[in-house]
């Protein structure tokens, strides 16, 4: 026999004869569910992290304070419904603040974009928070978590420039 | 069950359907097992290596070629944590512990596994005292069938390297056997 013949069949049969211990599974398993549990939680974190970076680019631009809602109008409807989500009027008043300040800083085109983009993610916002103002980003189906993302890497050109002119 | 079927349940266990999990783990378990049992002989080195291979598979999964073999890259997988092993093993232990533990671990693998076994086992145990570096190519080219160049990717050394270590693999097998030239061989 050809020693290539007989090493595959040695092989084969010494391979036959090594089972995996049944307990083996056990161990394998426990490492399973500790890494599903390590990873949902990481992507929690994720996205607890990602809201962070929002409302704080959000609250960069310097507030600069505006009599009437016109713009946060144009975002909300008005101010109840901001209410109804656990904020109150002088939250409605601060956005106004941040829009206006943003009109100020932008050019009529990118002021346009920027107040559809902000339109689109306050209603992925809205829909996540809660009566008491609090976020569940676990109510948003995976596509609209990838619209959260490329809706905030699409403004944050806008709140770099609004917060640059601001500090200058 | 085939390979290709058994993608989808994969990804499913990556993303936490225990049930998806315990399928995949039943579809390769032997495979995984009887390979690293081929390259390390302590049991429960071989266990905890068995147990790191499954997290790798699952943590490394989005980088899975699909246009390739399921097996290329699980066996892939086996033996960057069996190396992995062996590297942290050096750095653990010393010299001599190590090879009086694997001395004695090494028959009693013999007597249990492979001597209740009818079959001459000479040239089983032969390959057993392979360097590493021989052995691997051994098992990867007649356990797995695996051409010389895939080896060599799978180790990720020169397709040469692999065709010299083989060529002194069967060189030192036949050398026991006292071959009498060409592939035939004696008993």
């Amino acid at each position: 026999m050809s020693i290539d013949k007989e090493l595959r069949e040695e092989l084969r049969q010494a391979a036959d004869s090594m089972d995996c211990p049944p307990e083996l599974y056990g161990h394998v398993r426990q490492t399973y569910l500790h890494y599903v549990k390590e990873k949902r939680g990481r992507s929690r974190m994720k996205k607890r992290m990602l809201a962070g970076i929002v409302a704080a680019a959000i609250l960069i631009p310097s507030a600069v304070f505006a009599s009437s809602y016109n713009l946060a109008d144009e975002i909300f409807g008005s101010s109840s419904t901001i209410e109804q989500h656990g904020g109150t009027q002088e939250d409605y008043q601060e956005i106004e603040g941040l829009l206006q300040a943003a009109k100020g800083k932008l050019t009529e085109d990118e002021f346009k974009a920027y107040m559809e983009l902000t339109k689109q993610l306050m209603q992925l916002k809205l829909k996540i928070t809660d009566d008491n103002g609090v976020s569940h980003e676990e109510k948003l189906t995976d596509e609209e978590q990838k619209q959260w993302v490329q809706i905030t890497a699409k403004l944050a050109p806008y709140f770099k420039k609004i917060d640059g002119n601001a500090r200058s | 069950m085939n390979d290709k079927e058994l993608l989808p349940w994969l990804e499913q266990a990556t993303l936490g359907d225990e049930s998806a999990f315990q399928l995949v783990y039943k579809a390769t378990h032997q495979d995984v097992y009887r390979t690293v049992a081929f390259l390390v002989y302590n049991k429960p080195d071989i266990e905890d290596i068995v147990n790191e291979v499954y997290l790798r598979m699952w943590s490394s999964f989005h980088t899975y070629d699909s246009h390739r073999p399921f097996r290329y890259w699980l066996h892939g997988i086996i033996v960057r944590q069996v190396q992995d092993w062996k590297r942290k093993a050096w750095r653990r232990i010393r010299l001599f512990e190590r090879n009086r533990q694997m001395t004695r671990e090494q028959f009693d693998w013999t007597d249990k596994a492979v001597l209740h076994s009818e079959m001459q086992h000479d040239l089983f145990d032969r390959v057993r005292q392979l360097s590493y570096k021989l052995r691997v190519v051994v098992i990867l080219r007649y356990y797995h069938d695996y051409a010389l160049e895939e080896i060599a990717d799978i180790l990720q050394i020169p397709v040469g390297t692999v065709k010299s270590r083989h060529h002194l693999a069967l060189k030192e097998l036949r050398k026991q056997f006292q071959m009498t030239g060409g592939d035939v061989y004696v008993n």
